[in-house]
C-alpha cells in the first residue's frame, strides 16, 4: 500500500475517532462525574443531527451556524432532564449502586422515548444533505472537505473540554467533584448546580457530534445506538472519569475500526468492537489507561 | 482438635496497588482462647479480618485452620470451616425479621455443623444473645445495639469454632460495653469458642482478654499477655500514652 | 451434643424433608396458578384467532418476565441477556425442527441456552451490578453479530425458512406449559435454601458468603435457570415467524420488554411481573399496527415513572403510597409559590457520587 493510502486509511480513521471521542467525552463526564450510565446518549446525538438537517432543509441555517445552536439547546435539554429525573433519584436511592442502577434504567426509557418520538415525528426513511462535498487535496491524499472539517471541530470541542476543565475554576471543581464528592463539598463546590451543568455539557457535546455527522453522513432516527455501543466502548478503553483516556480512545477506537475494517471483512465491524468491549471490560473494568 | 492451633496466619501481606494494610502478620489462635487486637486508626485491623475471614485474599502469606490450608479459599468455604465474623457496622438482613436473620446462617454454612444444644435452632440462638423479644420485629427496626447483637446471632447461627469479632462494642455506653465484654466471655466459655475480638475501647478489652495483639501502620508490634504489652515501649509509643497509662 | 443428622443417607433425608422452607401462602399460591390455567387452556376453545394470538403473546412475556426476576429480581444482577437466550432457542428449533421432535427441539433450546449461560455467568458474574448490565448487553449484540456474520460467510444465506410447522394448539399449549411451569418454579424456589441464598445475594452479597453461600455457584445456577425458559420460549415461538433472522430473533427489544415489564410489576414479587405482563402484552398487541411509536414512548415513559416514583413495581403500590404522592405533589405545588423556603433547606444536602 501506498503511503498516500496509508494517510488516507488513518486518517479516515481519525475522522470518525474524532465523533467517538466527542460521545465518549460526553458520557464520560456524566458517568465520571455522576455515575449516571446514559444509555440514551446515542438518542440525543441523533436529535443533534436531525436538527441541523431541519434548520437547513426547512430555514435555510448553513450548518456551521447550528454547530453551536445544536450545543446550547441540547444543553438546555440535558439540564431540564436532570432536574427532572436524575435528581430526584439521587434524593431518593438508599445507596450508590441502587442509584447506578435506577439511573440506567431511566435512560433507558429515555431511549425509548427519545428514539420513538424522532421516528413519529420525522419518520423512518434516511435524510442528510449537500455540504462541501468538494474534495480537497494534501499530498497525495484526498479528502472530502466536509469530513475533514467533521475532524477539526470535533478535535477543537474536545480539546476544548478537556483545557476547560485543567484549567478553569469551574473545570477545577469538576475534577474535585470526580475525585471526592464529599471533600470538594466540604470546601464549598455546590454540587447543586454542577451537576445539571456538567450534565447538560455531556449532551450538548452528544447533540454537536450529531450536528456535525449530519454534514458528511447520512442520518436516521435508529442512528443513534450504535454511537452509545461506541461512546460505552470508548469510555471502558480510557478508563471511567478519564477525560484524556477518553480522547485518545476515541481516536484510537476510529484507526483500529479503520484498519480492521480494511485488512478484514467490513461486516466484521460489528463483531469486532463488541469483542473489543467485552474484552475490555472483563480484562481491565477500570480502563487501559487507568494507572489504577 | 488433632494439636494444631485453630486459626494460624503466617506473613499475611495485603496490598493494594502502593498501599501495604498488613505487613508481614503472623499470629496463632488456640482452641478457646480469648485474645483481642487493638490498634491506631488505620493500623490495618479489620483488613487483617478480612483475610482471616476470606473476604480479602492476602497479597502473600498462608492462612491454615486446623492444619488445613485455606489460602485462596472463598469466604462460604471458611465459614464451612468453622470461622465466622461480624462487622464494623452491623449488616444485617433489613428487610427480614430478626428470626430470619439468624436462621439464614443455620440454613448455609450451619446446616452440616455439629455443634452444642445452645445452638440448636434460632430460638436458642435469640435466647442466648437476649434477643428473644424482638424475634418477630424486622431487623431494620431495632436499635443500633440490638444490630450488634443481631450482628453476633448471625455469627454464632454458622455454629462456629472460632468468631471474629469487629469492634461489637463501639458507640455503646460504658454499661452497654461491659454487658458486651461479659456477653463475649459467656460465648467463648459456654460454646467452647475461640474468640479474637478487635476494639478501640481499650481499657474494656484489656480487662478481659487473656491475650493481645497490638498492630501498627500494618505490622505486628506486640502479641503477649495484657499487662505485658501495656508496657511495651512501642505500643505506648503508638497510642501516644494516654489510653496505655490509664490501663496500667 | 449433637442434634444433626450424621450419616450421609439421613443428611439427604433431611435435606429433602426440609426443602421447603416455609409453606406460608404455598397451598393458595399454587390454586390461583391452577385456576388461572385452567381458563387459560379453556381460551382456545372459544376465542378467536386474534385472541388467541394475543393470549400467546402474554404467556411469551409471562414466562420470560417471571423467570427472569426469579434470578435478577432476587440478586438484583440485572441481565439484558434475555434477547441472546431466545434467539439462540430460536435458532435450535429452526436447524433442528425437521430432523427432531417439537418437544427434542424444545429442550434442546432450553439446553443451549443454559450452556451458554453457565459459560457467560462463569465469566461475567463476579462484575457488580451496571457493569453486568451492560456486559450482558454486550454479549447479546456480539451473539447476535457473530450468527449473522457465520450466516454471511459460510451459509451465505440470512435467516432460516421453517417449513415444518405444528398446530397453532400444539404451539399455544407448549407456551402455557411454559408458563406455568415458569410460575410454579418461582413459587417453589423462593421457598428453598437456593431462593434464600439468591435473596441474601440481593440483599448482601458479601454478607450472604461469609455465612456460608457459595455466591458463584448459586448467581450462576440461577442465571442458567433464567435462561432455560427463555431458550425454551424462543424454541417455542420461533415457528410463529415462518422465517426467521438474526434481527427479529436477536432483538434487544425483547430483553427490554421483559425487564420492563418486570420492573414495573414489581422485582419482588410473584404476582407483579404476570400481572404487568398481562397489560403490556394487551398494551402491545392493540397499538403495535397502529401506532408502534406511541407504544414504545409509553413504555419508555411508564419505565421512567415507576423507577422515579414506584421503585418496587405496580406490586407495592399501597394506600400509603398514593397518599404519599398526594402529600409530595402538594408540596410542590406549595414550593413552586413560594420558593424562598427551599434556599434555606438546601445548604448541606447530600447529593449522588
Amino acid at each position: 500500500m501506498s503511503l498516500g493510502s496509508w494517510f488516507e486509511l488513518i486518517a479516515s480513521g481519525l475522522i470518525t475517532g474524532g465523533i467517538y471521542a466527542l460521545v465518549g467525552l460526553g458520557l464520560n463526564l456524566q458517568y465520571g462525574l455522576m455515575r449516571i450510565l446514559n444509555i440514551a446518549h446515542g438518542e440525543f446525538l441523533m436529535v443533534g443531527a436531525f436538527l441541523t438537517w431541519m434548520a437547513h432543509e426547512t430555514l435555510g441555517l448553513h450548518p456551521l451556524l447550528m454547530v453551536p445552536v445544536s450545543f446550547a439547546l441540547l444543553m438546555g435539554v440535558g439540564m431540564v432532564v436532570h432536574r427532572l429525573t436524575f435528581r430526584r433519584l439521587a434524593a431518593t436511592s438508599p445507596d450508590l449502586d441502587v442509584f447506578e442502577a435506577r439511573g440506567l434504567m431511566v435512560a433507558f426509557g429515555l431511549m425509548f422515548l427519545v428514539q420513538n418520538f424522532a421516528q413519529a415525528v420525522w419518520g423512518g426513511d434516511l435524510r442528510g444533505y449537500e455540504f462541501w462535498t468538494d474534495p480537497v487535496r494534501l499530498g497525495s491524499a484526498q479528502f472530502a472537505g466536509n469530513k475533514l472539517l467533521l475532524l477539526l471541530l470535533s478535535l477543537a470541542f474536545s480539546v476544548g473540554l478537556i483545557v476547560l476543565l485543567r484549567l478553569t475554576l469551574l473545570g477545577k471543581g469538576v475534577r474535585a467533584l470526580m475525585q471526592s464528592p464529599t471533600g470538594a463539598q466540604l470546601v464549598g463546590i455546590d454540587t447543586q448546580r454542577l451537576h445539571p451543568l456538567m450534565f447538560g455539557v455531556g449532551l450538548g457535546l452528544s447533540g454537536v457530534a450529531g450536528c456535525l455527522l449530519s454534514m458528511a453522513y447520512t442520518i436516521s432516527p435508529s442512528m443513534g445506538e450504535p454511537y452509545t455501543v461506541t461512546a460505552l466502548i470508548v469510555i471502558t478503553l480510557g478508563g471511567f472519569g478519564s477525560m484524556g483516556g477518553a480522547l485518545a480512545g476515541g481516536l484510537a477506537l476510529g484507526v483500529i475500526e479503520a484498519l480492521g475494517m480494511h485488512f478484514t471483512n467490513p461486516s466484521l465491524k460489528s463483531l469486532l468492537s463488541y469483542v473489543v468491549f467485552i474484552g475490555v471490560l472483563l480484562w481491565k473494568p477500570n480502563g487501559l489507561f487507568n494507572r489504577r | 482438635m488433632n494439636g494444631h492451633p485453630q486459626l494460624e496466619a503466617r506473613g499475611v501481606t495485603v496490598r493494594f496497588g502502593g498501599l501495604t494494610a498488613v505487613d508481614d502478620v503472623s499470629a496463632a489462635f488456640a482452641a478457646g482462647e480469648l485474645a483481642g487486637i487493638i490498634g491506631p486508626n488505620g493500623a490495618g485491623k479489620t483488613t487483617f479480618f478480612n483475610a482471616l475471614s476470606g473476604v480479602q485474599q492476602p497479597t502473600s502469606g498462608e492462612l491454615f485452620a486446623h492444619g488445613q490450608r485455606l489460602t485462596g479459599a472463598k469466604p462460604h468455604q471458611y465459614a464451612a470451616h468453622g470461622i465466622a465474623r461480624t462487622f464494623q457496622t452491623p449488616r444485617v438482613f433489613g428487610q427480614l425479621s430478626v428470626a430470619a436473620n439468624i436462621d439464614f446462617g443455620l440454613q448455609f454454612a450451619g446446616l452440616h455443623r455439629k455443634s452444642s444444644w445452645l445452638l440448636k435452632d434460632e430460638d436458642s440462638i435469640l435466647h442466648l444473645i437476649g434477643l428473644s423479644d424482638q424475634a418477630g420485629l424486622p431487623a431494620a427496626a431495632i436499635t443500633p445495639s440490638q444490630q450488634r447483637l443481631l450482628e453476633i446471632g448471625m455469627a454464632l447461627a454458622t455454629r462456629p469454632k472460632l468468631l471474629l469479632l469487629d469492634e461489637v462494642a463501639a458507640g455503646l455506653t460504658e454499661a452497654e460495653v461491659e454487658a458486651m465484654a461479659q456477653l463475649i466471655r459467656r460465648l467463648r466459655d459456654e460454646l467452647d469458642l475461640t474468640v479474637i475480638w478487635i476494639e478501640h475501647a481499650v481499657t474494656t478489652l484489656l480487662r478481659h482478654v487473656e491475650r493481645v495483639l497490638v498492630l501498627h501502620q500494618g505490622r505486628k508490634i506486640a502479641d503477649g499477655a495484657p499487662s505485658e504489652v501495656i508496657r511495651n515501649p512501642e505500643v505506648v509509643e503508638a497510642y501516644l500514652g494516654d489510653e496505655m497509662t490509664e490501663a496500667a | 451434643m449433637s442434634t444433626l443428622p450424621a450419616t450421609r443417607w439421613e443428611r439427604l433425608v433431611y435435606r429433602v424433608r426440609t426443602f421447603l422452607l416455609d409453606t406460608e401462602h404455598l397451598g393458595r399460591d399454587l390454586l390461583v396458578l391452577v385456576a388461572l390455567a385452567g381458563w387459560a387452556l379453556a381460551l382456545p376453545h372459544y376465542g378467536s384467532e386474534f385472541v388467541v394470538s394475543m393470549a400467546l403473546t402474554c404467556l411469551m412475556y409471562i414466562a420470560l418476565a417471571t423467570s427472569w426476576t426469579l434470578f435478577c429480581g432476587t440478586t438484583r444482577y440485572l441481565s439484558l441477556a434475555t434477547a441472546a437466550f431466545f434467539g439462540l432457542g430460536a435458532y435450535v428449533s429452526a436447524l433442528f425442527i425437521d430432523s427432531w421432535g417439537w418437544l427434542a427441539v424444545i429442550g434442546a433450546g432450553a439446553g443451549i441456552a443454559s450452556l451458554v449461560a453457565v459459560l457467560m455467568g462463569s465469566a461475567v458474574l463476579h462484575l457488580r451490578g451496571t457493569y453486568f448490565a451492560v456486559l450482558t448487553f454486550g454479549m447479546t449484540e456480539l451473539i447476535r453479530h457473530a450468527i449473522a456474520y457465520w450466516e454471511k460467510q459460510v451459509t451465505g444465506t440470512v435467516g432460516r425458512v421453517l417449513t415444518v410447522v405444528p398446530e397453532r394448539d400444539t404451539v399455544y399449549l407448549t407456551m402455557l406449559g411454559l408458563a406455568v411451569l415458569a410460575v410454579a418454579v418461582s413459587i417453589v424456589v423462593r421457598r428453598t435454601r437456593f431462593g434464600l441464598g439468591l435473596m441474601g445475594i440481593g440483599a448482601d452479597e458479601q454478607r450472604a458468603q461469609t455465612l456460608g453461600v457459595n455466591t458463584r455457584v448459586a448467581k450462576i445456577g440461577g442465571f442458567a435457570l433464567t435462561a432455560a425458559f427463555a431458550g425454551a420460549v424462543g424454541a417455542a415461538m420461533s415457528v410463529r415467524w415462518t422465517y426467521i433472522d438474526p434481527a427479529t430473533v436477536f432483538n434487544p427489544f425483547i430483553g427490554f420488554q421483559t425487564v420492563l415489564i418486570a420492573l414495573i410489576g414489581g422485582v419482588a414479587t410473584l404476582w407483579g411481573p404476570l400481572i404487568a405482563a398481562i397489560v403490556f402484552s394487551l398494551l402491545a398487541e392493540s397499538l403495535r399496527l397502529q401506532a408502534p411509536q406511541l407504544y414504545l414512548m409509553t413504555l419508555g415513559l411508564l419505565l421512567i415513572l415507576s423507577v422515579l416514583y414506584l421503585p418496587g413495581g405496580l406490586a407495592s403500590l399501597r394506600w400509603s403510597t398514593l397518599r404519599q404522592w398526594r402529600d409530595d405533589t402538594q408540596a410542590w405545588w406549595k414550593e413552586l409559590r413560594e420558593p424562598k423556603s427551599r434556599k434555606a433547606a438546601n445548604t448541606v444536602q447530600g447529593t449522588r457520587a
